[in-house]
């Protein structure tokens, strides 16, 4: 749904296009391009999102043990990854350590969680850029090489050539497609197990879980895993021959959705063997943890340290619907460690929402803030970005070498995954190797490692509570008081990338609470210091290889692009009508303001 | 603040947490008071090592359902 406008033609044929909102994708989200047609090349892009959401401002005021129910809210796909990051959080504040078991249920949960969401974005929403009806409408000639090119690891997955592969991810009908839907039941029942309810788990709370911890409810889990695995090891080499032949077949392809390597990941499966959720500790657990966290800037590995990362992050305006803070509360001034703690940081940030009419050119147009990383080597504000998520955990895991776990080994420049033998198909290895760049094809490719990678861990998670169970260690909640006064975060990693809470509490109340999910940091709109986000970051100045001309463009290596970053802006409608012609240009802001 | 215009509350935002009669589940005490749980120490990273009996299943003859073997664990069925 491309809304076209011709710009008054300087020295290039330049022609607006825009998407809002873009489908498939959770959420509301409006890319708005000018594109040079006649030198296939995206000139310029904004990212705009019109909804409000307003956590950080009604939190206030509540129950801090009801944070964990409310932010799970946050978003209808992955709102277990927000109860879990609330709980991390909220055990921190009030200084607790859940029982090993709850731990490892929560890792099991998780792991789920990610073979889940990344399964049915990947084939129900993402293939469908790649699927043999949409290559025929964008690219036919892409689609007749297809049907001549044999797919290299046909022998496992079954499908001869790769435009049998595309056929397979056709939408409703494509077997691919229909057996991923099949693979998400199967791995929510999982998450169910775990966590009690998808999306919003009801078993979840600050220390522990209510999830009886039987050896029934570990083996039904374990045998719905094994059922995942021949799924899983047959996606993975279609998934490479796919990205592969886009590479070969279109060269120049890697410029489609490439930008600066700058990945963040922070965290995810904690080790209850070292972790204590204290502040002090936090950078030695967070390494412990069986993804490492880390920041990844031109292909180095700068810190995987949680603490280095916590206090690094600052929330920037520029072009979003707010006010400053810069004279309000500072609630934290140093942490606990008794480092200085920003005034743009979560703790210190006070939500000052103000509707207004978007200005596309040099004005506001977003509810995202942007949130960037203080570099303090050069003093840049880093517009870091997820890739999707899978991407910065696999690279950051992979260069940081600490994971090793029989089923998953990170090498210092990959990390292997191994998946044992099950029904229909024998034991595998697959190797995801640190790419040459961050762009839209290697963020999918991750995607699907990824999935590997959960499977593979949730293997050990299970081993480990099994353990704990079969020596009549059941305990999964520790009891806790709510103290009047103190500080936590949460560092995790969202289906899609980096999560953190940040949380103050006064007088046994929230007095401050901050959720920092992957999309304000992937869709943030140019900060003040003029350094766009990384979704306009990664589309202005790509080729364009769609064959169709302005009057029928589909925008499909554009889409590829935003699309890999699997944005997840919950949730709005906006509607568009005729075919390029506005009828009525409205602005409608979320809260009560009039707006001239 | 921002000046927005807002309705009126007519409630507090923590009124669920203290409405009378309902107690805190994560209060301290409350495991201690649960029969069949027996604290054996800390294991890593300073979190609480437990070991659970048939009496954390049942109240009915619970010493006859426990392993012939003291070394053996308990696995309960819920």
């Amino acid at each position: 749904m491309a809304i076209r406008e011709e710009v008054s033609p300087e020295s290039r044929n330049i022609v607006e296009m825009s998407w809002d909102p873009i489908t498939r994708i959770v959420g509301n989200l409006g890319i708005y391009t000018k594109i040079d047609f006649d030198n296939q090349e995206v000139v310029e892009c904004k990212s705009t999102s019109s909804v409000f959401r307003g956590y950080s401002v009604f939190m206030k005021g509540k129950d801090p043990r009801d944070a964990h129910f409310i932010t799970s809210r946050i978003c209808g796909i992955c709102g277990d990854n927000h109860a879990v990051c609330s709980v991390y959080a909220q055990n921190m504040a009030y200084g607790i350590a859940m029982p090993p078991l709850a731990e490892w249920i929560y890792n099991l949960g998780e792991a789920a969680e990610y073979m889940f969401d990344h399964t049915i974005f990947q084939d129900n929403l993402v293939f469908v850029d790649y699927c043999e009806q949409m290559v025929r409408e964008t690219n036919p000639s892409l689609l007749e090489r297809a049907e001549q090119t044999e797919a290299p690891n046909a022998d496992i997955h079954g499908y001869r050539t790769i435009a049998d592969i595309m056929r397979a991810f056709n939408p409703f009908t494509g077997e691919m497609y229909k057996e991923a839907l099949n693979m998400s039941r199967i791995t929510r029942e999982m998450f169910c197990l775990m966590e009690g309810r998808h999306v919003h788990p009801s078993t979840i709370y600050p220390g522990g879980t209510g999830t009886v911890a039987t050896p029934q409810v570990f083996t039904d889990y374990l045998s719905r895993l094994m059922r995942c695995l021949d799924f899983i090891k047959q996606a993975v080499p279609m998934n490479d021959d796919v990205f592969d032949f886009f590479y070969e077949a279109l060269p120049g392809y890697e410029e489609v959705g490439r930008r600066r390597i700058l990945l963040g990941c922070w965290s995810a499966f904690q080790n209850p063997d070292q972790c204590d959720y204290k502040y002090q500790n936090m950078a030695e657990w967070g390494r412990a943890a069986f993804v490492t966290p880390g920041i990844i800037v031109d292909g180095e590995l700068l810190t995987t340290s949680l603490v280095d990362i916590n206090l690094g992050i600052r929330i920037l305006l520029g072009s979003s619907y707010y006010e400053d803070w810069q004279n309000e509360e500072t609630f934290v001034t140093h942490d606990p460690l008794g480092n200085p703690v920003d005034k743009r940081h979560p703790w210190n940030q006070t939500t000052l929402p103000k509707p207004q009419k978007r200005e596309l050119e040099g004005g506001n147009y977003s509810w995202v803030m942007s949130p960037r990383w203080y570099d303090q080597r050069t003093g840049d504000h880093l517009a870091l970005d997820t890739g999707g998520g899978a991407i910065a955990r696999l690279w950051a895991t992979a260069l940081a070498g600490l994971v090793d776990v029989g089923y998953v080994k990170a090498t210092g420049d990959s990390v292997l995954i191994n998946l044992p033998k099950t029904a229909g198909t024998p034991e595998m290895q697959f190797e995801w190797n640190i790419p040459q760049w961050s762009n839209a094809i290697e963020r999918n490719r991750a995607r699907i490692y990824f999935v590997a990678y959960s499977a593979a861990m949730a293997f050990h998670f299970i081993e480990k509570a099994l353990a704990l169970v079969h020596a009549g260690d059941t305990q999964v909640f520790q009891e806790f008081d709510v103290p009047d006064e103190a500080i936590g975060c949460g560092f995790h990693e969202a289906v899609r990338g980096v999560l953190s809470h940040h949380l103050v509490i006064r007088d046994g109340k929230i007095a401050n609470y901050h959720p920092y999910p992957p999309t304000p940091w992937n869709g943030s709109p140019t900060d003040w210091y003029g350094t766009p986000g990384p979704y306009e970051d990664a589309v202005a100045g790509q080729p364009i290889f769609e064959e169709n001309g302005p009057d029928n463009f589909k925008g499909i290596d554009i889409m590829r692009a935003v699309r890999s970053f699997d944005p997840c802006l919950p949730c709005g409608v906006h509607m568009y009508l005729g075919n390029g012609k506005v009828l009525e240009r409205r602005h409608s802001p979320t809260l009560g303001i009039d707006v001239q | 603040m921002a000046e927005i215009r807002v309705g009126k509350p007519d409630t507090k935002p923590d009124a669920p947490a203290h409405t009378k009669g309902i107690n805190s589940g994560n209060e301290p005490g409350g495991i201690e008071a649960e029969p069949g749980l027996e604290y054996t120490g800390e294991t890593g990273a300073g979190r609480p090592q437990t070991r659970s009996y048939a009496r954390k299943s049942t109240g009915i003859n619970p010493e006859k359902r426990n392993p012939i073997d003291p070394n053996s664990p308990n696995l309960p069925p819920a």
